[in-house]
C-alpha cells in the first residue's frame, strides 16, 4: 500500500518536473520514491533477475551494452546514463520487467546488492578515483569483498585486476575472467589486497605468496583495450542467463561522441581519472587535441593524479587545454614538455580548430557537451 | 653542476600524485641552469647513498608499512628530504597502519595517532620557513603530534594539517614533512626553490616562470 502511494506520488514528481521545469524527472522520481517508501528497491526488486555492474571506469557504457544482449532473453529495465547512485536504481526499478541491468556506484554496491538480492554481480575493476570520496582504493576493495562473502549472486570478474580478484576469492560463486594480463600491471597493485606483501609483476600477471594471482582462470580471453575487454565481460555475464554471445559497436563502449562545435569536428571522450585518462590517451590517432578539467565533486575535487598520467605522447601536438581547473592542466604539460595554450573556455577551444579534434573531456564538463 | 633527485618506493607512495614533486624540482632546476637526474628507487632496489634530494610520497596503510620497513637504517637526517602524507608520518617515531600502532624511522621527534576523524580537502598555510603561504590538498587519517622544540612547516590558514596545535608538517635541518599533496612543489614553486637551494649549497639563480607563479596566486587566491 505504501509503495503503491509512494509510486504514484513519486511518478507524479517526475512528471511535474519534466513538463513544468523541462527537466528529466528521473532523478526526482526516484529520490520522492525512496522518501516515501525507503525499502522501495527491495520491494520492486523482488521477483525479478537483478544484474549488476559496478567499476571505477566503464560502468554505463558496459550496462547498456548489457542491458541490449538481455534484451534478446526478455524485457529490461536499465539503469538511465550515469545514474549509478540508489535513487538511480529506484527509478530504473520503477518500470515493470523480467530483468534488470543496473549501474551502481562503487561505494553504494553493498547496500544496493543487499536490496536486490541479485542473480549477478560484474565487477570490472578498481582504481584510483575521487579519492575525496573514495579515500583508498583498498577501503572500497574490503566494502566489497564483505558483500561478495554474504552474496548469493554469482560474481563475474575480471581477476587481472587484483582488488577484484580479492573481492570475489571471498564469494560463494563466481566466473573468474581473465585476458592473460594483457591490460598490464595496475597501476595501484604493488601492493597485495589481501595479504599485504609486495606484489611483484611480470607484465601483467601477478603472483601472491598468499595465493593471490591471475594465472588460473576459469575464462580466458584476448582482448587489447579496456572497451574489448568489457565487451567481453559484459557477454561472459549475458551468457550465464543463456544470452548468445554479442558484438558491439567499440566506440560506444569507448563512450565517444562525435558533435560539431564551430568549425571542430570534435570526437569526445569522457576522462575522469588516471586509468581513464591513459586509455583516452593511447586512442588519440590525430594531431589537434582539446583537454577540458573541471575539478566539481563529481570530477574529484582533487587535481594531483594529473601527476601520475603520462602526458609525453602529446608533445608536438596541437594541445589546447580548458576547464575550471584548465590550469592544473597546463602546468602538468608545461613540465612534461607538452606546449598547450590555455584558454577560458570550450568555445575559445573550439574556435582555434576546423576539422576533426579529440577532444577529451572531464565528467561534468562531458555532459555539459554532449548534453 | 648537477643534482640528483631520489624519488623514493613511488609504487607504493605513490597513491596522491607525489611523485610530481620529482618532476618540478627537475624542470625548475632546469629553468635555473641546474641540471637534474630524477632517480627512481622501487622497493626491490637499494636506496642510493649519493642522492641530493630525497623524496617519500603519500600511500595507503600496507604500503606504507612495506616502504617503512624497507627504508629502516637509511640516515635522512643529514640530507635534503621532502616526505608528504604517509611518507611524513613514517619519519616520526610511531604511526598507526591498518589500526595497529607501527615503529616509525625515529628521524622527526613525533608521533602519529589516528585522528578524530579523516581530514579531506584544500588546506592553506603560513610557512615561515619558506617565507610565503603554501597551498595544497589533504587526504589523511592521522593526526600527528610534534614533540617540544620541533618546528612545524607553517601554520594552518585552512584546512586541518597535523590536526593537531594548528600546524602542518615538520622542519629538522634540511627534512620537510607536510600534508600537503597537489602536487604540494607544483603548487608552491617557492618552496621547490628552497629544497633546491639546500641541495645545492647556494642561492639559486632566478627561475622565471610566469605559469607556475600564475598557477601559485590563483590557488592562494580561491583558498580562503
Amino acid at each position: 500500500m505504501r509503495l503503491t502511494f509512494a509510486l504514484l506520488v513519486a511518478r507524479l514528481a517526475g512528471w511535474a518536473s519534466h513538463s513544468l521545469l523541462g527537466k528529466s524527472g528521473e532523478t526526482i522520481s526516484g529520490r520522492v520514491l525512496l522518501i516515501l517508501c525507503p525499502n522501495a528497491i527491495s520491494k520492486l526488486a523482488a521477483g525479478r533477475k537483478v544484474i549488476l555492474v559496478s567499476a571505477t571506469n566503464g560502468k554505463t557504457s558496459t550496462t547498456r551494452a548489457l542491458a541490449g544482449f538481455m534484451a534478446t532473453a526478455g524485457s529490461v529495465t536499465t539503469s538511465k546514463s550515469g545514474s549509478n547512485l540508489p535513487r538511480g536504481v529506484a527509478n530504473a526499478l520503477m518500470t515493470k520487467s523480467e530483468y534488470a541491468v543496473l549501474e551502481v556506484d562503487e561505494l553504494h554496491l553493498p547496500a544496493v546488492a543487499k536490496a536486490t538480492n541479485p542473480e549477478a554481480i560484474l565487477l570490472l575493476n578498481l582504481t584510483r578515483d575521487q579519492l575525496h570520496r573514495m579515500h583508498e582504493v583498498k577501503r572500497v576493495a574490503d566494502r566489497w569483498r564483505e558483500m561478495a562473502a554474504s552474496s548469493n549472486a554469482t560474481f563475474i570478474a575480471d581477476v587481472d585486476d587484483p582488488f577484484v580478484n580479492y573481492v570475489i576469492s571471498s564469494a560463494k560463486n563466481s566466473v573468474r575472467v581473465s585476458f592473460g594480463g594483457a591490460a598490464g600491471r595496475h597501476p595501484d597493485g604493488a601492493v597485495c589486497p589481501s595479504c599485504g606483501s609486495y606484489l611483484d609483476w611480470h607484465g601483467g600477471l601477478y603472483k601472491c605468496v598468499c595465493g593471490l594471482n591471475n594465472h588460473y582462470s576459469d575464462k580466458q580471453f584476448e582482448a587489447s583495450s579496456a572497451a574489448l575487454r568489457n565487451e567481453v565481460l559484459a557477454n561472459a555475464t549475458a551468457e550465464r542467463f543463456g544470452v548468445p554471445w554479442h558484438e558491439v559497436d567499440v566506440a560506444s563502449l569507448e563512450r565517444k561522441v562525435s558533435k560539431k562545435f564551430i568549425n571542430a569536428d570534435c570526437a569526445i571522450r569522457l576522462t575522469k581519472n588516471p586509468a581513464s585518462w591513459r586509455e583516452a590517451l593511447a586512442g588519440i590517432t590525430g594531431e589537434k587535441v582539446i583537454l577540458i578539467l573541471n575539478a566539481r565533486e563529481v570530477d574529484g575535487i582533487d587535481t594531483s593524479w594529473l601527476w601520475d598520467i603520462d602526458f609525453s605522447s602529446l608533445r608536438g601536438k596541437h594541445v589546447v587545454v580548458t576547464g575550471e581547473r584548465g590550469i592544473d592542466l597546463a602546468y602538468r604539460l608545461h613540465c612534461e614538455g607538452v606546449i598547450a595554450e590555455l584558454v577560458a573556455d570550450f568555445n575559445a577551444a573550439a574556435a582555434k580548430f576546423a576539422g576533426p579534434v579529440e577532444v577529451l573531456a572531464a565528467y561534468t564538463a562531458f555532459f555539459e557537451l554532449v548534453g | 653542476m648537477s643534482i640528483r633527485i631520489v624519488r623514493i618506493h613511488n609504487e607504493l607512495l605513490g597513491t596522491y600524485g607525489d611523485r610530481g614533486n620529482a618532476d618540478v624540482l627537475a624542470f625548475r632546476a632546469g629553468l635555473a641552469g641546474v641540471k637534474a637526474h630524477i632517480v627512481d628507487v622501487s622497493y626491490r632496489d637499494e636506496l642510493p647513498d649519493d642522492g641530493d634530494i630525497y623524496l617519500l610520497g603519500g600511500a595507503e596503510d600496507a604500503a606504507q608499512v612495506l616502504s617503512c620497513k624497507a627504508l629502516k637504517g637509511f640516515d635522512f637526517t643529514s640530507r635534503v628530504v621532502l616526505a608528504v602524507c604517509a611518507g611524513f608520518q613514517i619519519l616520526g617515531n610511531s604511526y598507526f597502519a591498518g589500526g595497529v600502532k607501527q615503529e616509525g624511522l625515529g628521524v622527526i621527534d613525533m608521533e602519529t595517532i589516528p585522528g578524530s576523524s579523516r581530514f579531506v580537502g584544500d588546506i592553506k598555510i603560513y610557512s615561515d620557513v619558506v617565507n610565503v603561504e603554501l597551498t595544497g590538498f589533504e587526504n589523511h587519517g592521522g593526526q600527528t603530534n610534534l614533540a617540544g622544540g620541533i618546528t612545524p612547516l607553517g601554520r594552518v590558514i585552512t584546512g586541518s594539517g597535523n590536526g593537531a596545535g594548528g600546524v602542518d608538517g615538520a622542519v629538522v635541518g634540511n627534512v620537510f614533512g607536510t600534508y600537503l599533496h597537489g602536487p604540494v612543489l607544483a603548487r608552491n614553486p617557492e618552496f621547490a626553490d628552497l629544497l633546491l637551494e639546500r641541495a645545492l649549497g647556494r642561492e639559486l639563480s632566478r627561475v622565471n616562470d610566469p605559469l607556475a607563479d600564475q598557477y601559485a596566486a590563483w590557488r592562494r587566491a580561491v583558498i580562503k
